[in-house]
């Protein structure tokens, strides 16, 4: 079993390098659209998450409500990965 | 005297094409916006608002200079530029404006055209070249500009990226010529290879969306391509309406090749950072592969996620920055012999998503209706900006109407407004 939590720190830590600026603060709360996460940064973070735990999201996965901040991301990894 | 200001490999790669352009009769690697005022501002207002900024950024009212290492030279005597000049309403005036060049050289990297309309109201175009700003700098420079309540941005110039060691650039820079000469199996041929003979008229129409319209195009892009998809659905969907352009001009290509911008400003970031910030992806696409919607987003979403597992964004980075290590009149050269041939990419696409809230109303009038229209495009000679103005969506074709002529680009708009709303 993974934590979301696990997957939520690594997320954060990969959105801070890679994604936002440096004084963007990137809480688990952190609305990403609003702060400015697009379809780029989208795919970028598909890719991280691939490289990391070896699989790709399904589209049907990767919703609204999936993407409204880094816990509800975490949780739809943690949840995809602990059913494989 | 303020300091000399650095490029960066994307500045020194706008400025190299706005010589070749210009070199060839064109207006330059300039770009414009345009947008409508519900009433006429005071030129004297807009220009105190146009000093102060020039005055505490010294980038704006600079030239580039030097040719083994090029800089933006402040300027303490050029009082001519920025111009700031105002029109009354005449038919062919937005075309002339539009292929006016800047005086870049010379220091003038930006212009207001202020155009008093017949029945009231004013068109301002603000036109810029494009080693000096990108599109979204550009919307916050105008924010900035005819707002007090915007705060003036801290950051002038961006700060510069850690270089990766020369070896690993040097790898990356080569992942991208491989990439060009995997295209080059099927390589795209644009109707633009006519290009050094081409007259210099650029046109442009902007496909305008209710806020409704844009609701049924974004649901299709989710549909298509899953949340926050409406850019890559953009991009097929303008992919497939080229092919058939193409065809239908009895200029068909094996493939079609497609930049797709991708800004590696750090997210959050909105001040107007007076360099460009844009980084260049490549996709290609197969006639075959452009039969469906679902078939090419499906191809377009494969070749991004391989190239961002290949670092191409890092790649086409690494090419710019390197690009600054040779000097100029050899870079022109390059330039000219190869990538000016109307054989790199088939369209110019841009997306510039949403434009910055702050631009509800520019020197106290209200703005009602605004444009992205397109960089010079002398080849591949057509291009589309998507972007969204007030919740409602807005395309502009832009054309050049050597290449396509007015009515071919005309429908073309049609077309990928039909298909955006009926994939």
């Amino acid at each position: 079993m993974i934590a979301a939590a696990e997957i939520e720190t690594k997320l954060i830590d990969f959105l801070k390098r890679e994604v936002f600026a440096p004084d963007v603060a990137v809480t688990p709360e952190t609305d990403l659209v609003a702060a400015g996460f697009d379809s780029m940064s989208l795919v970028r973070m598909l890719v991280f998450i691939e490289t990391d735990y070896g699989f790709w999201i399904p589209e049907s996965e990767i919703t609204g409500d999936a993407l409204q901040n880094v816990r509800t991301l975490a949780e739809t990894i943690a949840r995809l990965l602990n059913a494989r | 005297m303020p300091a000399d200001l650095p490029l960066n490999g994307c500045d020194y790669l706008m400025l190299g094409f706005d010589y070749e352009l210009r070199r060839h009769g064109y207006a330059g690697n300039s770009c414009q916006i345009r947008f409508t005022l519900e009433r006429a501002i005071s030129v004297a207002t807009l220009r105190q608002r146009v000093e102060l900024l020039v005055n505490r950024y010294p980038i704006l009212r600079a030239r580039p200079g030097g040719w083994f290492k090029t800089q933006w030279k402040p300027l303490t005597d050029a009082k001519a530029f920025p111009q700031i000049r105002i029109h009354v309403e005449q038919s062919g005036l937005v075309e002339r404006l539009c292929d006016e060049p800047l005086s870049v050289r010379d220091g003038e990297l930006f212009r207001f055209d202020l155009i008093e309309r017949s029945g009231g109201g004013m068109d301002v175009v603000f036109t810029w070249t494009h080693a000096l700003m990108d599109a979204p700098s550009a919307e916050h420079f105008l924010a900035v500009v005819g707002r007090e309540d915007v705060a003036l941005p801290a950051i002038t110039s961006v700060p510069p990226r850690p270089k990766k060691p020369l070896k690993e650039r040097l790898l990356l820079a080569r992942k991208n010529v491989e990439q060009l000469t995997e295209f080059c199996k099927a390589a795209p041929r644009t109707v633009g290879v006519r290009f050094p003979t081409a007259p210099k008229t650029q046109r442009y129409h902007v496909e305008k969306f209710s806020v409704e319209e844009t609701a049924r195009v974004r649901a299709n892009g989710v549909k298509l391509c899953g949340a926050l998809g409406d850019a890559q659905f953009h991009a097929a969907v303008a992919a497939m309406e080229l092919h058939r352009l193409h065809e239908r001009v009895g200029h068909p290509s094996p493939s079609y090749v497609l930049p797709i911008p991708v800004s590696f400003r750090p997210k959050g970031t909105v001040e107007p950072l007076f360099s460009n910030q844009v980084a260049m992806l490549m996709v290609q696409f197969l006639p075959e592969q452009l039969g469906t919607t679902s078939s090419a987003v499906g191809v377009l979403k494969t070749q991004l996620a391989q190239a961002l597992r290949e670092r191409r964004i890092d790649a086409g980075v690494a090419i710019t920055e390197l690009s600054r290590g040779m000097p100029f009149p050899l870079y022109l050269y390059v330039l000219k012999h190869h990538g000016l041939k109307g054989e790199i990419c088939s369209f110019f696409y841009g997306d510039t998503a949403n434009v910055t809230p702050l631009l509800t109303n520019f020197c106290g009038a209200t703005i009602t209706d605004f444009a992205h229209v397109g960089a010079t495009t002398p080849s591949p000679g057509i291009g589309a900006i998507f972007y969204y103005f007030a919740r409602a969506m807005r395309v502009t074709v832009f054309h050049l109407e050597t290449h396509f002529s007015r009515s071919e680009a005309a429908e073309f708009a049609a077309n990928l407004r039909k298909r955006l709303l009926e994939p």
